[in-house]
C-alpha cells in the first residue's frame, strides 16, 4: 500500500509538530497584578533617584544619596525650585517593582512629612519602604 | 521536449526585453507651452501673525516670439501694512546658492489691497517676491491672493494662494532687558521698562528680570512676578503699585523662531508657536518665579488679570547682568 510506504515519513512530521507544539505553548509563568514576571529575586533596593521639573531637567544639586539600610534618599534641590511639581525617578533592583506608582507629577512641598515609596521585590514578598527627604539649597 | 522549448522561448523574452529596455531614448528640447504662464510658492512658512511678513514668490513667463512681460500684480483679501510691497528685481540663485536679484521693473506701488509693478524692461520672464506683512485687524481673519500677470500680447494670467488665517498671537522680538535698568517686563505693552518708566504704569508690570550672584545658590538670570515672596526678588523695592501676581513656568527646547531663535544652527530643535499652545496652555499651578535661567531658555506666562497668556523667549545672556529677549503673546 502506498501509505506504508510514507509511514516514517508520516511518523516524523507529526513528532516535529507536536515537538513544536509543546516549545511553542505559553510557559505558565506567574504575573502580579500589573502582569509583570514574578521572579525569584528577593533583593528590594533603590540604585538611584532623581527629581525633573516640568522642563525634564534636574533639579537636584549634587549626587543624591540613598542609604539602602536605613531605606532612605537624601537631596537637595536648586533654590527656587517649584516644589509641587516635580517627577521623581528612580533606579531600581532588577524585577523589583514601585508602590504607588509614579505617574506624573508629584508635590513635594510639605517638607516636614517627606515623601515615602514602597520598593517590592522580584517575588514580590520583600517590599522596603524609602523615605525621600528633600531640602532646598538657601543663600 | 516542451519543457526544453518553454525554457528556451522564456530566456529569449528575456534577452529581447534586456535590448529593447536599455534602448537609449534621444533627448528631445522640452517645448514651452504656448501664451503666458504663471506659477507661485509660498516660501515662508509657520504661521502668520501681525508685523511678520509672509513671502511668495511669483513666476511668469511668455515665449519670446509672443512677446514681453508688462506689469504684475497681487491683490490681497485684506489689504496690508504698508511694509507690503512686491519686489522690482527678479530673483535667481548663483552657483554658491546666493539669491541674486536684477532689477526688471519700477518700485512696487500698493493702492488699498493691490500692489502693483511695471515692467520697465524687455523681459519675457521673471520671477518675484512678495511681501505680505498683516496688520492687527487680519488677526483671527483668513487671507487670500491673487497673483497675476500682463503681456504685451494682451494676455492675463492669474494664480490664487491660500487661504491663510492670521493669527491672533503678537511678537515683539530683541527686547534688551538688563539688571537694575529695563527690567520692567509688561506683557500688556509688550515692552521694557525702566524704574522712571514703570512707576508711571504700574499696572503694566508683569515680570521683572533680574540678575544676582549670590552665595551658596545659583540665582543667575532670573524672572519673577512682582508680587513673588521677597526671598525670589532679592535686594530690590518696587515701586507703588507694582504688584501683579504673573504665573510663570520655566520652558526648555522651546525655541521659537517668530522670536529670533537662531534656527539652521547646531543640532537644536526650532518651533513655531501658534494659537493653540497658548489656548491649550495651563498654568493653573505654576509658581510666579523662575530662577537661574539660560540662554535658549523661556518662560510661559499669565498675567494676574487673566487677559494674556505669553511667552518668553531668552535669545541670549550676558555674565553682566543684561540679556536679549523676546515676548510672544495671545490675548485670551
Amino acid at each position: 500500500m502506498k501509505i506504508s510506504k510514507y509511514k516514517n515519513f508520516y511518523l516524523a512530521l507529526l513528532v516535529i509538530v507536536a515537538f513544536a507544539i509543546i516549545r511553542c505553548s505559553k510557559d505558565n509563568f506567574p504575573v502580579d497584578e500589573d502582569g509583570l514576571l514574578i521572579t525569584d529575586r528577593t533583593s528590594a533596593y533603590v540604585g538611584s533617584f532623581d527629581l525633573w521639573d516640568p522642563t525634564h531637567q534636574t533639579v537636584v544639586v549634587g549626587t543624591p544619596v540613598v542609604d539602602t539600610v536605613a531605606q532612605t534618599i537624601d537631596l537637595q534641590v536648586r533654590f527656587g525650585t517649584d516644589l509641587t511639581r516635580l517627577w521623581p525617578r528612580f533606579s531600581l533592583i532588577t524585577d523589583a517593582k514601585l508602590e504607588p506608582k509614579v505617574t506624573g507629577f508629584v508635590d513635594f512641598s510639605d517638607l516636614t512629612n517627606p515623601r515615602q515609596w514602597t520598593v517590592i521585590s522580584g517575588n514580590r514578598q520583600v517590599r522596603k519602604v524609602y523615605t525621600v527627604n528633600v531640602t532646598v539649597q538657601q543663600p | 521536449m516542451i519543457r526544453k522549448l518553454l525554457y528556451k522561448t522564456t530566456f529569449l523574452l528575456c534577452v529581447v526585453t534586456l535590448v529593447v529596455g536599455c534602448k537609449e531614448e534621444e533627448y528631445a528640447v522640452p517645448v514651452p507651452k504656448s501664451g503666458l504662464q504663471n506659477d507661485c510658492i509660498k516660501k515662508s512658512v509657520g504661521p502668520g501673525l501681525a508685523g511678520i511678513d509672509m513671502e511668495f514668490m511669483y513666476a511668469m513667463a511668455i515665449q519670446q516670439s509672443e512677446g514681453k512681460l508688462i506689469s504684475a500684480q497681487v491683490e490681497a483679501s485684506i489689504p496690508g501694512a504698508p511694509e507690503t510691497y512686491l519686489e522690482h528685481r527678479s530673483f535667481h540663485t548663483d552657483a554658491i546658492g546666493d539669491d541674486i536679484g536684477i532689477p526688471v521693473a519700477t518700485p512696487s506701488v500698493t493702492d488699498g489691497a493691490v500692489t502693483k509693478v511695471t515692467f520697465d524692461v524687455d523681459t519675457n520672464a521673471a520671477t518675484l517676491r512678495y511681501y505680505y506683512r498683516p496688520t492687527p485687524d487680519a488677526a483671527d481673519k483668513e487671507v487670500s491672493f491673487t497673483f497675476s500677470a500682463t503681456s504685451s500680447n494682451g494676455q492675463t494670467v492669474t494664480y490664487k494662494m491660500g487661504p491663510y488665517k492670521i493669527r491672533r498671537m503678537e511678537v515683539a522680538p530683541n527686547l534688551a532687558v538688563s539688571n537694575g535698568n529695563k527690567f520692567y517686563i509688561s506683557i500688556e505693552d509688550m515692552a521694557v521698562y525702566d524704574d522712571t518708566e514703570a512707576t508711571a504704569r504700574p499696572d503694566k508690570i508683569d515680570v521683572l528680570y533680574l540678575f544676582r550672584t549670590i552665595t551658596g545658590i545659583t540665582f543667575g538670570h532670573s524672572f519673577v512676578a512682582p508680587a513673588a515672596d521677597v526671598m525670589y526678588r532679592p535686594g530690590i523695592t518696587l515701586p507703588n503699585g507694582i504688584n501683579r501676581n504673573t504665573k510663570i513656568q520655566k520652558a526648555w527646547n522651546v525655541r521659537d523662531i517668530h522670536l529670533g531663535a537662531n534656527a539652521g544652527t547646531g543640532n537644536n530643535s526650532y518651533v513655531y508657536l501658534d494659537d493653540e499652545d497658548f489656548k491649550t496652555l495651563d498654568l493653573s499651578a505654576a509658581p510666579n518665579y523662575a530662577i537661574n535661567m539660560l540662554a535658549q531658555s523661556g518662560i510661559w506666562v499669565e498675567t494676574a488679570d487673566g487677559k494674556y497668556r505669553g511667552y518668553i523667549y531668552v535669545n541670549s545672556i550676558n555674565a553682566n547682568g543684561s540679556a536679549v529677549i523676546g515676548i510672544k503673546r495671545y490675548r485670551l
